[in-house]
């Protein structure tokens, strides 16, 4: 069995989006329950949050930025930027208690204290632009780990694989010009889905060309897709690349049973997703990958898709 | 929406004097696709688009038998002499929506738009055009479409825009369109989220048909199970 680290804060349940709001605290309660109903606590090493030092969000966001979502949290202003990112005082903090979760899990990973992890965080991050706050994202978790890795840990190349329904227009944006952080991304088509961007021309740019791949399915489409679509996407990009450490934005929000999306995937093909990355990252990583949350939004669905998510990281 | 908004206002302009090389140069080193000609006090006389260019110079294989030359043959070529005289031009006060027509039916890449004095003002391309149009789309904004089948009927437009204020969310654009259905209309907002959910569930309630755009698509996929 594999040492599989599993982040969880109660005080991550504390960030409110109001009543009827999809990413609620019993999306994650969910994920907890899911883990702890299959008896996979005791087998995995619990990891605490912990507030992140504001430099590591610097190297993503601006700092006008980070002082201004501080702020409005602080004057009790109910949401940032766009009316769905919905917030209350406690938003601010719980972002950096995720950022700073996220960091600890990073580093455990790199001491070689465990052998991957799963975050289970709120709020998500893959939207959330250097300057502006989006799709119920505040603070980047996913590019904040990528630049913590390259200047704490020396980690040249990071592959950053994003299976959320919905583009990461924020990690792609983050680092669009920059070859040595590779980013992936397999979700609904941008003239479907929010947030309308992620289109297959978005390759990068400048010296970042090349280093950016997305791969949009049509409405409608499922397993069969997404299976034929990893396979010649995702695969040639990372053996190409050589990713030395990989970092998944996971959202399960592509499921048949999630109404965030007109994507159609079987709970199994999260699995069959899962079990890829973790291929990748024995082949080219030393196994060393960490899954952050993302999406996912059924309430019924999303206990046995964690279990099974985290399944498969503990499974050697 | 009137054209002066969108039109490119530094214009690259020569005169016609210009020998066609330094003209086909000015063009690659500006990425652009027509020259308006004007005389020195700005008046325009006439355009020179990169196919007026193409047609007046050599073959580029017939460059390579005796470059120098053709090269000093063609610095005694003036632009005056290939250009087209008086093109058709419109006024800053025209609006986008005539600049489109307008350009629809003359089929033409540009127009140069001119003062009453006829003096140059700016050029509105296609690529303008198109730039206006995805901002008045809003698709540069995050968010996303929704499609909804509507009777022709005054007033559904009303219902719909409220029923989707109430959720408190912003619209990026609303499109009107026909539908191949008689007597019902597509309505496209493009709203500003992704919590469509919601929205979708109550629109269904109030009786909406919500368009699958892929229900024909997917139909017309090759299948391979």
């Amino acid at each position: 069995m594999r040492r599989t680290g599993f982040l969880y804060d109660e005080r991550y349940l504390l960030h409110c989006t109001g009543s009827c709001h999809p990413e609620s605290p019993e999306r994650l309660k969910a994920a907890y329950k899911g883990i702890e109903d299959a008896g996979l606590l005791p087998k995995l090493t619990r990891i605490d949050a912990v507030p992140a030092q504001q430099r590591w969000i610097e190297k993503v966001h601006h700092i006008n930025y980070i002082l201004r979502f501080e702020e409005a949290c602080l004057l009790g202003m109910d949401e940032l930027d766009y009316p769905d990112n919905q917030m209350c005082r406690e938003t601010y903090d719980t972002a950096m208690l995720a950022v700073g979760g996220i960091l600890e899990t990073v580093k455990m990973v790199m001491e070689d204290k465990i052998d991957n992890a799963f975050c289970a965080v709120r709020p998500p991050g893959h939207h959330a632009e250097v300057n502006k706050a989006m799709g119920f994202c505040y603070f980047n978790n996913v590019a904040i780990a990528a630049r913590y890795l390259q200047e704490e840990w020396g980690i040249e190349r990071v592959g950053i694989v994003d299976f959320d329904v919905h583009h990461g227009n924020g990690t792609q944006h983050i680092f669009e010009y920059d070859p040595t952080v590779y980013y992936y991304s397999i979700h609904e088509h941008p003239s479907f889905a929010f947030p309308g961007t992620g289109r297959e021309f978005e390759k990068g740019a400048d010296a970042g060309q090349g280093y950016t791949l997305n791969t949009p399915v049509l409405p409608g489409q499922g397993d069969r897709e997404y299976l034929d679509l990893i396979k010649r996407d995702l695969l040639p990009a990372f053996e190409f690349f050589q990713p030395e450490f990989i970092l998944a934005s996971t959202g399960f929000d592509a499921h048949a049973e999630d109404d965030m999306s007109d994507i159609k995937l079987s709970t199994e093909m999260f699995t069959w997703i899962m079990k890829i990355l973790m291929g990748l990252a024995d082949t080219y990583a030393h196994g060393r990958i960490v899954s952050v949350l993302e999406g996912g939004y059924s309430i019924q669905r999303l206990p046995e898709l964690i279990k099974n998510h985290v399944e498969v990281m503990m499974t050697p | 929406m009137f054209i002066d908004r969108s039109m490119t206002k530094r214009v690259v302009t020569i005169g016609k004097e210009t020998n066609i090389l330094e003209a086909r140069d000015l063009m690659k080193e500006n990425r652009i696709r027509h020259l308006p000609v004007v005389e020195p006090d700005g008046k325009l006389i006439g355009i020179v688009t990169d196919r007026d260019i193409r047609s007046a110079m050599p073959s580029t294989l017939q460059d390579e038998l005796n470059c120098e030359a053709v090269d000093d043959k063609l610095r005694q070529v003036t632009v005056g002499r290939f250009m087209t005289p008086d093109p058709i031009t419109i006024r800053p006060t025209y609006t986008i929506q005539d600049a489109l027509l307008l350009i629809q039916d003359k089929k033409v890449g540009a127009f140069p738009v001119v003062d009453e004095a006829g003096k140059l003002k700016g050029i509105i391309s296609v690529r303008d055009l198109i730039r206006a149009f995805i901002n008045v789309l809003n698709i540069g904004e995050p968010g996303m479409l929704l499609g909804i089948l509507v009777e022709d009927k005054v007033g559904q437009l009303k219902r719909i825009v409220d029923a989707i204020t109430e959720e408190k969310v912003s619209f990026g654009s609303v499109l009107v369109s026909r539908h191949w259905e008689e007597g019902k209309r597509a309505v496209f907002p493009y709203l500003l989220t992704n919590n469509i959910a919601p929205i979708k569930k109550k629109l269904r309630d109030m009786g909406y048909t919500i368009l699958d755009p892929m229900e024909w698509y997917l139909d017309q996929l090759p299948r391979h199970e």
